[in-house]
């Protein structure tokens, strides 16, 4: 929170609780996927690329995390996952899709805490 | 894949099998296939990273990592499938991951020196919010509800209050199809 590069992962963290939110709401009053949430779940995705850009401008930059490995499985799992759960929530027409979309809320703050963990260049 | 045929409305659908899920991928079957995805994914990544680059450092740990790895992916693979077979398989496979969250996290506790690195399953798999305790548990109560009636599915929870209370509240949550459901069912 401290830095400029803390900018993009706060947002994120806020975001993917946000989306959440709004999600288990849907889910507790029994909506089904919808637009508004799709297109929340869309910001999420273009937030996670944009980290996803900063951490690996850092790392062409010459800079390496101790686990080079780890946070490169973390930034190639990272995108995927507000994707793959818009496709695995638009195919569920109950209650259960936006619930799909508010694990992927959670995963996403998730990930932005062990991105730091892995690699506290990236500050949260 | 298939798309449900399910309507959320109550009133539009008077099928019974129109307004439930009709697979264990289906329903609330939808999220816990999520979740084991997701837990298939990160454990196996896990475990890839630390045998390939420091096997030696926690061999234990990391065995079970990859163990559990594979549980989860077969639980991801055969609640998806979600045949009779299936969930045969399921059932064994979150069987399998109950008894080992259970054991590995009594272990890593009574023996931390053999965990120098923690496993999903560390300390009842309090790493990951304690869900990987909580998933085999949703899991068997979820697959409990096709074992009881293979092909009218779910139905059960109506007449067989004990079904798991996880599930039966999300039924009953429903406005009007626990109700629809008696009406079709007949109370069989």
């Amino acid at each position: 929170m401290s830095s400029v590069n803390g900018a993009v992962p706060t947002t994120i963290i806020v975001a993917g609780l946000a989306l959440a939110g709004y999600a288990l709401l849907m889910t507790a009053l029994n909506r089904r996927m919808n637009v508004p949430l799709l297109a929340a779940t869309g910001v999420l995705e273009i937030l996670l690329l944009v980290e996803v850009g900063i951490v690996v401008a850092k790392l062409a930059g010459g800079e390496r995390p101790a686990s080079l490995a780890t946070l490169i499985g973390y930034l190639i799992a990272t995108p995927i996952v507000p994707l793959a759960a818009a496709f695995w929530g638009l195919m569920e027409r109950s209650r259960w899709g936006p619930a799909v979309i508010a694990v992927a809320g959670l995963v996403a703050a998730v990930l932005m805490v062990r991105l730091h963990q892995i690699w506290p260049v990236i500050h949260v | 894949m298939s798309e449900p045929a399910a309507s959320p409305e109550p009133a539009a659908s008077p099928e019974p099998a129109g307004s439930r899920p009709d697979s264990t991928r289906t329903g609330p079957g939808r999220l816990l296939v999520a979740v084991y995805g997701l837990f298939a994914l990160s454990a196996s990544a896990r475990a890839a990273v630390q045998i390939a680059t420091k096997f030696s450092h926690a061999p234990v740990a990391y065995l079970l990592s990859a163990f559990a790895a594979v549980v989860y992916i077969v639980a991801t693979v055969t609640l998806t499938v979600g045949s009779p077979t299936a969930r045969r398989i399921a059932v064994l496979s979150c069987s399998i991951e109950l008894a080992g969250v259970l054991a590995v996290g009594t272990w890593s506790l009574a023996d931390p020196a053999t965990f120098p690195d923690a496993t999903v399953w560390s300390g009842y798999g309090s790493g990951y919010g304690f869900v990987p305790l909580v998933l085999p548990v949703f899991g068997l109560l979820w697959l409990r509800r096709w074992a009881r009636r293979p092909r009218t599915a779910g139905t059960t929870v109506t007449s067989a209050p004990a079904a798991g209370r996880g599930v039966a509240h999300d039924e009953a949550s429903t406005p009007g199809q626990g109700a629809a459901d008696v009406v079709t069912d007949g109370r069989t």
